[in-house]
């Protein structure tokens, strides 16, 4: 792994020196051939202008005119510049700057490069050749080697981006190196202690809102829901085990007296009655237990289908009226005439049915129970219920919806724990969230549903 | 009733053939998938019992499927392990008439096998229906017990209308709720408990024989008959 990564830095380096030289390249090659073939041309333009001007005089003075004129050029040293040479037709020289023929020079005209001996040095000389007319010889040239050492500085200022651009890429692999590489590393480590059961870790963010962060917040709000979801599994696995030993003890000590004792077939069918209502109440928290791993799958989503939760609501509220009447409890259902949202109607109905059963059951006699249904200002569809019962302390609130909790005020009530959990599960699957506040006196119950969804 | 209970599962088949035969009805027996199609296309039964999970990974769906394929129209209802809402939905679209969720009280088959035997017998397509003295007009909505008009909730209404038309028939609480309320949770409180006592209140407030009882351990019966 740490080569992998070693060898990604030196890669993305050499991917990028490679890249620059690549651009110099090509930059420089047209600059370079363009050069060149504007500086050759013209340059042989001017000697061959030169050459042509040379054999005007020529024409009209004939060699020794000719041989004069050059004679008083090189002595001038007006063509201080200029390598002149003037021969007869067996390559005698007659008039010039130039000791001899240079040999590499053929006999046809035309414009050829050649080594030379100068007065002081040998140098490399661009010759144009013209016959004249008697077979008389004219060579003009231009020493090159001027221009060698502006050749030479364009290749040392290549030279030299090459290497800048080389220390650059090195210099921002290491930065890569150590910005990138260290962050992913970073990342790579906290996974790994993650995957090793490290749940709490978390990647660290800078706040920022770049690529690398808003990736870490990402996953991090994904370890956050991973998080719970496997605390709600461990804390679901160890109350579910408590949950369940309660009617099992019972229906086991049940049956054992009954196989001990062998009382009366009345007794007897009795007891084996009531057996079969602890096993019920085991199904009950097992087909509980399963609705909500059917919701935290998220499975149901393909299910949902605009639903009105203020109908929802006016449904509910008919199936507990008479349970209400029975205990002297008043309901109520206000709201707009119609919420729509996009959810599964079951589990909604599910949901208000099982906060509407929590108001019944802890409302005292001849209480109120309040449900509203609005639609928020926050994209949320809200379906409230309060009632004025002892409602929830404060602290036992953010737990009140976790699975198997049963706060104080709700021992020696039946019911298995579930009821809230569910609702939270319903909410949350519809995108929202399930709030416990406080009714003044009573608690209020409030059931986010996300609004968005209902439209198409 | 004639029946025929596709189930592998032993232990299931006996409580079930021995508890079916008490009741009055006729069981055969098919422990594969083979047998039961079989079976079902060589007698006439009034309900099929499907097992889901048979032997060799068979979806009794497949069956119910392959049954249909053939034309055959019996009432089947489908009992299962698997609860949640999509798999019910399944076994419905494939051709199964009811779908009971392991695991069930003996009474709530007996009341839903009833129910589908009812059902393919053909619902009486009337507009009224008659109870001993009770009557529903269903086009009217208006209900009368001898010369004494009822008043009843929409909601009762249709209560009302569901055990009048399973009238003799043991109805369970689940099937009330499925049925008159569309709900299939089980909500804690005794809801429709309390539902049915409001409307037994309205139709046999003075009344000398009541018509709506309770059937222990399983649920209500709208009958005349003492």
């Amino acid at each position: 792994m740490r080569r992998g990564i070693r060898l990604s830095a030196l890669n993305l380096a050499l991917g990028y020196v490679l890249f620059g030289i690549a651009a110099l390249v090509c930059f420089a090659a047209p600059l370079w051939y363009a050069w060149q073939v504007t500086i050759r041309d013209g340059r042989a333009e001017i000697l061959r202008e030169d050459a042509d001007r040379l054999a005007e005089v020529f024409d009209h003075g004939g060699a020794t005119g000719l041989a004069a004129f050059i004679d008083a050029r090189v002595g001038l040293k007006i063509a201080n510049e200029r390598i002149l040479l003037f021969t007869d037709a067996a390559h005698r020289r007659l008039a010039g700057n130039l000791g001899a023929w240079p040999r590499r020079i053929p006999d046809r005209p035309g414009t050829y490069t050649a080594p030379v001996d100068l007065r002081d040095h040998r140098s490399e000389a661009v010759f144009v050749h013209v016959a004249l007319p008697g077979g008389y010889h004219l060579l003009v040239g231009r020493d090159v080697a001027k221009f060698a050492p502006l050749e030479v500085r364009f290749w040392l200022g290549l030279a030299a981006a090459i290497v800048i651009l080389s220390i650059a890429a090195a210099i921002g692999a290491v930065l890569i190196r150590r910005e990138l590489l260290t962050r992913i590393h970073g990342i790579r480590q906290t996974v790994s202690a993650i995957m090793q059961g490290e749940l709490s870790h978390r990647l660290s963010t800078r706040g920022g809102d770049d690529e690398l962060d808003t990736l870490s917040q990402t996953i991090n709000r994904m370890l956050d829901q991973i998080e719970q979801l496997v605390h709600g599994i461990s804390n679901v696995s160890n109350s579910i085990a408590h949950d369940l030993r309660t009617p099992l003890a019972e229906l086991r000590s049940r049956l054992e007296e009954l196989t001990v004792t062998r009382p009366p077939p009345h007794v007897t069918f009795a007891e084996l009655e009531a057996a079969v209502g602890d096993v019920d109440r085991v199904i009950r928290i097992f087909n509980a237990l399963l609705r909500l791993a059917e919701m935290d799958s998220g499975m149901r989503r393909s299910g949902f289908v605009p639903v009105d939760l203020a109908h929802v609501g006016t449904e509910v509220v008919e199936l507990y009226q008479p349970a209400a009447e029975l205990k002297g409890i008043g309901m109520s259902l206000r709201g707009s005439k119609a919420a729509l949202v996009a959810g599964d109607p079951v589990l909604l109905a599910q949901a208000v049915g099982n906060l509407v059963d929590n108001a019944l059951k802890y409302t005292p006699l001849n209480g109120h129970i309040a449900i509203e249904v609005s639609q928020r200002a926050d994209g949320f569809t809200e379906l409230a219920v309060g009632d004025n019962g002892p409602g929830i302390p404060d602290g036992d609130k953010p737990k009140a919806a976790e699975r198997f909790f049963r706060g104080d005020a709700s021992r020696g009530t039946p019911g298995i724990g579930l009821g809230l959990s569910i609702v939270e599960a319903v909410a949350r699957l519809h995108g929202g969230a399930l709030r416990l506040e406080d009714n003044h006196p009573g608690l209020i119950a409030r059931m986010l549903v996300e609004t968005g969804g209902a439209r198409p | 009733m004639r029946l025929l209970l596709v189930e592998d599962n032993e232990r299931v088949t006996r409580f079930l053939v021995k508890g079916l035969r008490e009741s009055g009805h006729t069981v055969d027996h098919a422990a594969t998938g083979r047998d039961g199609i079989l079976l079902a296309a060589s007698a006439a039964y009034d309900v099929i019992i499907m097992d889901r999970m048979l032997p060799g990974q068979i979806d009794g769906l497949a069956i119910i499927e392959a049954l249909r394929k053939t034309g055959n129209r019996v009432p089947i209802l489908i009992l299962s392990a698997l609860s949640d809402v999509n798999e019910r939905i399944r076994g419905l679209r494939s051709g199964g008439d009811d779908y009971l969720t392991k695991p069930f009280a003996f009474g709530e088959l007996l009341a839903r096998l009833d129910a589908l035997r009812r059902r393919s017998q053909g619902g009486d397509a009337g507009t009224s229906l008659e109870v001993g003295d009770l009557r529903m007009d269903l086009l009217s909505r208006k209900v009368a017990r001898g010369a004494r008009s009822i008043a009843l909730q929409p909601r009762e209404f249709k209560l009302l209308e569901y055990l009048m038309r399973h009238a003799g028939q043991v109805v369970t609480r689940t099937m009330l709720l499925e049925n008159v309320w569309d709900y299939n949770f089980d909500p804690q409180t005794n809801l429709v408990d309390v539902h049915i006592s409001k409307l037994r209140q309205k139709i046999d407030a003075d009344a000398e024989q009541p018509l709506l009882r309770t059937v222990r351990n399983a649920g209500y019966m709208l009958s005349a008959d003492a």
